[in-house]
């Protein structure tokens, strides 16, 4: 469990979370959508002890963060380091011994090849193998379908499928709005750093239209297209 | 963006070009005076400095700003301006060839570009631990090739100090490994408390070090068995500055090491006794600054 309790984290006087509350349990997969500048990335950083704020937050394995797979937006890559000992730096930096890394290279990536060459949908592959291999409880995944192709996003829609039946909280963040649906119990929609609105996967569908009418409106209509 | 830099660290710019200047003469002086392989040494790092300048992806930069034409006048420009005080102390020195050659040798730089990466993987022995010196290695290794190649020469011609300097010229390869903080996320990764995150890092970088320097301290102990004493005590004050350097960048982390902290260890160059003291402050600072990353 992930307790989130009164978040609120500022940017000078710029308040990006609004006293936040809200719980994650095991076995679950949530899925975090707003605009750009809502404040997921921030609730994730938060979570993550990446950055200082008010209120709390608490989980059933402490500390956090050595139980946690973070997979940024962008993840970053040093220079001339290939994709195997980048897995092998975050197995290491967690102290889990992985005896055959190439045989879980499930994506398959050009492990022996720097990774800073990769593509955006390769790196987003790595850097999530990296983290499934740390054996963490807990995963966020900011934009986990961003770049990537058809078939990894049937694998990594399949591998959530399998954090969630082995008991772990995955906390996904993704504009794509049919991804979420065929991998979250529930979605929160974070609007200005307040949760507005929460919904089951029974209203999925519900929510995709509603949000479909307030994004999109009559704008469409306004580009005059003929 | 030099400026911005000295500014970002809470140094005036022209207060940091007089430190530099005379920073740049002092060390000069101490050189010459220490080496008649000097003229080749300053040579040879003022060619790296400027070759610093000759990365593909600036200069087609700069190509594309600037058109066909003002592209290489602003190249050798800038390639001049790194070389000259170097030029103008082997001239004050007298060796007036090697300054005509470093003149050329700048000129000839300018207009040419250097890939920052290769294709292929340069295989590492450092590869189980990444990341520095995996990374560094893959940076530099033909710097320690230099370096195994002037042991060498060394032996060949009895000359103890210039395999020492080997030695040491390693050590400090090594310690460039350790210069630009990493991404955050490269510390908040691991699940150590900042002392044991400190203790590891220092414990790769030793034991990584020696591997690096232990064949040129062995040829050193082989062929200069009576200096074994010198030997010792120059791999201990590398292993030092080593240390000292990896403490530091922590103890500035996020940001880079600062000029404060620059100062401080230069001036634990000329006088080693010094890093006695500064060892265990950067390495409480290093704590306290990475206290927010790992609990």
């Amino acid at each position: 469990m992930i307790e989130v309790r009164n978040l609120t984290k500022k940017y000078g006087t710029h308040e990006v979370l609004k006293n936040v509350n809200m719980q994650f349990d095991k076995g679950k997969v949530y899925g975090i959508v707003g605009e750009n500048g809502a404040g997921k990335t921030t609730l994730f950083r938060c979570i993550a002890g990446l950055e200082s704020f008010e209120g709390e937050i608490n989980s059933d394995i402490q500390p956090l963060k050595n139980h946690l797979g973070l997979l940024l937006t962008e993840p970053f890559f040093f220079q001339k380091i290939t994709g195997l000992e980048y897995i092998r730096l975050l197995c290491n930096a967690r102290d889990t011994k992985i005896a055959d890394i190439e045989s879980r290279n499930i994506f398959e990536l050009p492990l022996n090849q720097y990774a800073s060459i990769y593509s955006t949908g390769m790196k987003k592959k790595l850097a999530l193998t990296a983290i499934l291999l740390q054996g963490n409880d807990y995963f966020i995944l900011d934009e986990p379908f961003n770049g990537v192709d058809i078939h990894s996003n049937i694998i990594i829609t399949e591998i959530i499928h399998k954090l969630r039946e082995l008991n772990k909280i995955v906390i996904i963040s993704s504009h794509i709005f049919s991804t979420l649906g065929e991998t979250c119990d529930e979605i929160h929609l974070l609007q200005n750093g307040e949760f507005v609105k929460s919904v089951q996967k029974e209203n999925f569908l519900e929510l995709e239209l509603e949000m479909k009418e307030i994004t999109v409106g009559n704008k469409i209509e306004k580009l005059g297209l003929i | 963006m030099i400026n911005r830099r000295f500014t970002d660290s809470g140094v005036e710019p022209p207060l940091a070009y007089v430190a530099l200047a005379i920073g740049f003469i002092g060390l000069s002086f101490y050189l010459f005076h220490k080496t008649e392989f000097a003229q080749y040494i300053f040579v040879l790092s003022a060619l790296a400095l400027a070759g610093k300048f000759s990365e593909i992806r600036r200069t087609e930069f700069i190509k594309f700003c600037f058109g066909d034409k003002r592209w290489k006048k602003i190249r050798i420009a800038e390639n001049l301006l790194i070389v000259f005080p170097f030029i103008i102390f082997l001239v004050i020195k007298l060796f007036f060839l090697s300054a005509i050659i470093l003149f050329a040798l700048a000129i000839t730089l300018a207009l040419m570009n250097f890939r920052a990466s290769l294709n292929f993987t340069i295989p590492t022995p450092f590869s189980k631990q990444p990341f520095e010196f995996s990374t560094g290695f893959r940076n530099s290794f033909y710097l320690i090739a230099g370096a195994y190649t002037a042991t060498i020469i060394a032996v060949v011609v009895g000359n103890f100090n210039l395999a020492i300097f080997s030695m040491m010229l390693v050590f400090a390869i090594t310690l460039s490994y350790y210069t630009k903080p990493e991404h955050e996320y490269f510390v908040w990764s691991y699940s150590l408390n900042p002392r044991m995150f400190l203790i590891k890092k220092i414990k790769t970088a030793t034991l990584f070090s020696s591997l690096l320097t232990l064949p040129i301290a062995i040829i050193i102990a082989i062929f200069f068995y009576q200096n074994i004493g010198v030997l010792l005590l120059f791999f201990l004050v590398g292993w030092a500055f080593l240390v000292c350097m990896i403490v530091s960048k922590y103890a500035a982390y996020p940001a880079e090491l600062n000029i404060a902290q620059g100062f401080l260890i230069a001036i634990s160059i000329w006088f080693p006794p010094l890093l006695i003291v500064l060892i265990p402050y950067f390495f409480f600072k290093s704590q306290n600054r990475l206290r927010s990353l790992l609990k």
